[in-house]
């Protein structure tokens, strides 16, 4: 199959997909493509060259190619709209290899190597985490779309923001008031011993109790197990649902096993889709997860009542309607997530036209201007759904998915509001210096 | 100014990173070690496997120490003459080659930073690495054709007149430098944080195609590319196992021959201790590469595998890895043949023996290679081929692949995960089932009985009996890394 919508798009529609997707050295050849004439009119036919950092390889590489496919098709179609302030965009892609270390390398080589407008991309935390410092310190505005708390906890520093995709906190505060009311209020945790479940523990938890739920029991499970029949019998068995968050390649097994140990009945079960993320909800051994509930950021699966710019965005990124790729009926996408690379790259183009983006020189004038948003309305750039910006916390509210699995699909029950998710910030970073 | 800008840059940068690790053990992390193909595997019933693979190493086993081996020993002797063909055709391959490499490095620099659209390291891993040693390994020497150092060393072994090289390789320096650049070789694949980055690759490759053609010239190409250049040496004992042997006819042209798989390994010649420690390393590379990223071996250093920090932080506890894989199986093996020639004679000498059986273990090393590497084969090398198309990324469609879309679903879900499962299993059982015959053909032939031979074979073949069940354990076990 061709990604290509005709042989000569480059020439004929601007920029090809894979054309979108540039190396170093690319930006010459596409400023004296024919299809460039179009830019000829602004200040400058430059790029804007935005430095993709990528989990190309490494433990984030599955990911890494639907947030790169998601990618190429925004930036194509706002290529074909004319570019960022009438120039075209080109990403320069560098992997990361998924490692923190070397997060910090491809920011630094975005900023002194490829001379990159900005960074923008990363998903994985420790990646984030392990990056932010060398963009605080070269002055790089770093566009990260990885649902970590980290953004927002302040922690971070004024060039690194979030706008594309909502935080973990926000998430499970936002269908706690949904499973109190709507599944049950005695809740039983469970979720890896480690720093995502403990984000679960610590932010579900008191969003339960707030609406009148209560934990009754958490039964956190180390990050190494591959059997979980012995965690079962700690369930309590008053419990009316199950939110279980397990991620990692036994979350088979532990769908298996939970189903064995309950033989057809037991408690409801609530989950993220993160657990299982890219995986066919078909596979053998998930049949436990018929009429359980999941949260989801988008929907995997085409819905009835899509609007016409969800439908446009996934027939753009290329999504059949099980949320697999329309070429390969078994790559099933990363749906949930990545979405966030679609609607951070169009805050990035609004950001830039709000600032007049010249060049590196206005980086801390993009860095304001994206501060200074309030509001993104649900519409072509934003398919997901209307969202809330908070500048001082440099971090994006929007509305989440409840989808329940019904004859193995995933069928949206439940839309939460946005307020739903709101918090009270614990940081401003406006307040630091540019 | 620039020193300054250095200086102020490091100076963040360090408390960049004392920040950072303060963070990374306070952040709380989200985690996206999905429930990839591993996690189908998980649910197939792997435990059979690893039974039903030991068994067919063992009765493989006791059914030649029955067996008449006198007989197996002429099946392996036996060859199906093709003829002769000119040798011409290697100057024009290795020219070939070096040209495919120099572009491959020329887009090492000037193509994309991404390793998956640039052909640089998707064809050294890829399609040069996996595809290229499987090959070998299948049919003889395919590599003999197309060695890029071949031609230029041709070329400048006729300008300075130095055919064979100026100096002798010494004899008792063996294979240890091919031993010493296997290991830069592994470690570097393995080991070192950003082997796919194409400018880095690029790099290593120059440096050290440089370096080997410079042995050449120094000790001659078919020294240095028996006994140095690691891959020449890894190529030429991989092809053993393949089923066309050639060899040098009286008029300059090469004979052509077909036999059965792992036959040319039983007629080859003993290896020195260090070329034997060379086919371990090997393996131990391989089979490492496996084991690293195993929660089992992540767990043991107390690494998170949900949340696998990257190559960087696990450099000192990799390098100790591949190191200490290597040294227990040579530990395994010498200690393995040691036993069996003391059982089967009091005057047994175990070196010698050790480098003929050593060639037992190609057939291993291959499952291993194709087990390992055949997910990666799959989909690399659809990118691979997109890549190549569009080198530089800069539109160019050469052969009509450019767009093509990486259907990288070909080994998603649980039936291609049963699928993939079934074929690594039989590539690692069928594997260890030759490794015991050649093993055992070969020892008929030190010993010459075939009572002998099963007394010398026992030791070794529990070895291949552990060696079955760890490949199918690795392959069968939850990963993170």
């Amino acid at each position: 199959m061709n990604d290509r919508t005709k042989p000569s798009s480059l020439l004929t529609t601007g920029i090809s997909r894979r054309g979108a997707l540039k190396g170093l050295g690319a930006a010459a050849a596409l400023g004296t493509a024919p299809g460039f004439v179009r830019y000829a009119q602004s200040q400058s036919s430059e790029p804007i060259r935005i430095g993709f950092q990528a989990h190309r390889t490494g433990i984030g590489a599955a990911y890494g190619r639907w947030y790169e496919r998601t990618t190429a098709a925004a930036i194509k179609r706002i290529n074909d709209a004319g570019g960022i302030n009438g120039r075209p965009v080109e990403i320069i892609t560098e992997d990361d290899g998924t490692d923190a270390a070397r997060g910090a390398e491809v920011v630094e080589k975005f900023a002194n190597q490829h001379k990159t407008d900005i960074v923008y991309g990363t998903l994985f935390s420790h990646v984030v985490v392990g990056s932010a410092p060398a963009a605080g310190e070269l002055k790089m505005p770093y566009y990260v779309v990885s649902e970590g708390y980290h953004v927002a906890s302040g922690k971070m520093n004024r060039y690194v923001l979030q706008p594309g995709i909502t935080d973990v906190r926000a998430q499970c505060r936002s269908v706690a008031p949904w499973i109190t009311s709507n599944v049950g209020k005695k809740i039983t945790m469970i979720y890896p011993d480690y720093a995502f479940g403990h984000d679960h523990r610590d932010f579900f938890g008191p969003a339960a109790a707030e609406q009148g739920g209560e934990v009754i029991a958490q039964i956190p499970i180390p990050p190494t197990e591959s059997s979980f029949t012995r965690y079962l019998p700690q369930i309590p068995s008053d419990t009316d649902v199950i939110y279980h968050v397990m991620v990692g390649p036994a979350v088979l097994t532990f769908v298996k096993e939970l189903g064995e140990f309950y033989g057809g009945s037991g408690p409801k079960l609530f989950g993220f889709i993160d657990s299982l993320e890219a995986v066919d909800i078909n596979s053998p051994g998930l049949e436990f997860l018929e009429g359980s509930h999941f949260w989801e950021g988008m929907p995997r699966y085409l819905q009835d009542g899509a609007s016409e710019h969800e439908k446009a965005y996934r027939e753009a990124v290329g999504l059949d309607e099980n949320g697999a790729s329309i070429n390969d009926a078994k790559d099933v996408s990363t749906a949930a997530h990545m979405f966030g690379c679609w609607e951070t790259l169009y805050i990035i183009k609004a950001a830039m036209e709000a600032a007049g983006y010249r060049g590196p020189e206005d980086r801390a004038k993009l860095v304001e201007a994206t501060e200074a948003m309030t509001e993104f309305p649900e519409g072509a750039e934003h398919p997901q759904g209307a969202k809330v910006f908070d500048g001082k916390v440099h971090q994006v509210f929007g509305s989440q998915n409840i989808s329940v699995v019904e004859n193995g699909r995933l069928n949206v029950v439940h839309r939460t509001s946005i307020e739903d998710g709101r918090y009270e910030p614990e940081a401003d970073y406006t307040t630091q210096p540019l | 100014m620039a020193s300054e800008r250095f200086a102020r840059w490091s100076r963040g940068a360090l408390a960049g990173a004392r920040w950072t690790i303060a963070l990374l053990a306070l952040m709380p992390d989200q985690a996206f070690a999905h429930a990839a193909d591993r996690g189908h595997v998980l649910l197939l019933p792997t435990g059979h496997y690893l039974v039903g693979g030991a068994a067919a190493v063992i009765l493989t086993f006791i059914l030649l120490v029955v067996a008449p081996l006198p007989a197996l020993d002429r099946l392996a002797r036996q060859r199906l003459p093709l003829g002769s063909v000119p040798v011409w055709p290697r100057l024009w391959g290795s020219a070939a080659c070096l040209l495919l490499v120099c572009a491959l490095v020329a887009a090492g620099f000037l193509g994309s930073r991404d390793p998956l659209s640039n052909p640089l390291p998707l064809m050294v891993w890829t399609v040069f690495w996996v595809g290229l040693t499987l090959v070998q390994g299948v049919t003889g020497n395919f590599w003999w054709w197309i060695d890029p150092w071949y031609a230029p060393w041709r070329l400048l072994a006729a300008i300075s007149g130095w055919k064979d090289g100026f100096v002798v390789l010494p004899v008792w320096l063996g294979h240890w430098p091919a031993v010493v650049l296997f290991f830069a070789f592994a470690w570097f694949e393995l080991i070192y944080p950003a082997p796919d980055d194409p400018e880095r690759l690029a790099v290593a490759l120059i440096g050290y195609f440089l370096t080997n053609l410079a042995a050449m010239l120094v000790f001659g190409h078919e020294q240095w590319s028996r006994r140095g250049e690691c891959l020449s040496v890894f190529m030429r004992m991989i092809a053993r196992l393949g089923v066309m042997e050639a060899g040098p006819t009286a008029d300059a042209r090469r004979s052509v021959a077909l036999c059965l798989p792992g036959a040319k390994l039983v007629n080859a010649e003993p290896l020195p201790p260090s070329g034997t420690l060379f086919l371990l390393l090997a393996l131990g590379s391989v089979s490492f590469d496996g084991l690293m990223r195993t929660f089992f071996w992540l767990g043991l250093f107390g690494i998170n595998p949900l949340e696998f920090p990257g190559r960087s932080a696990v450099m000192g506890l990799g390098t100790f890895g591949l190191v200490a894989t290597f040294v227990v199986l040579a530990l395994g093996f010498f200690s393995a043949v040691g036993l069996g020639e003391r059982l089967a004679s009091a005057a047994g000498n175990m070196l010698p023996a050790a480098g003929a059986l050593v060639w037992s273990i190609i057939p291993i090393s291959m499952a291993y290679h194709f087990s390992h590497y055949l997910a990666a084969l799959v989909v690399n090398g659809q990118y691979a081929l997109a890549a190549l198309s569009d080198p530089l990324m800069n539109g160019v469609d050469l052969f009509g692949t450019a767009g093509l879309h990486v259907q990288a679903g070909v080994l998603m879900g649980a039936e291609r995960a049963w699928m993939l499962w079934n074929l690594q299993a039989g590539a690692i059982i069928g594997g260890h089932v030759l490794a015991v015959l050649v093993a055992h053909t070969i020892a008929f032939r030190l010993h010459g009985s075939t009572r002998a031979a099963a007394y010398s074979q026992a030791p070794l073949a529990v070895l291949m009996v552990a060696y079955t069940v760890f490949g199918l354990w690795l392959l069968s076990s939850p990963t993170g890394a």
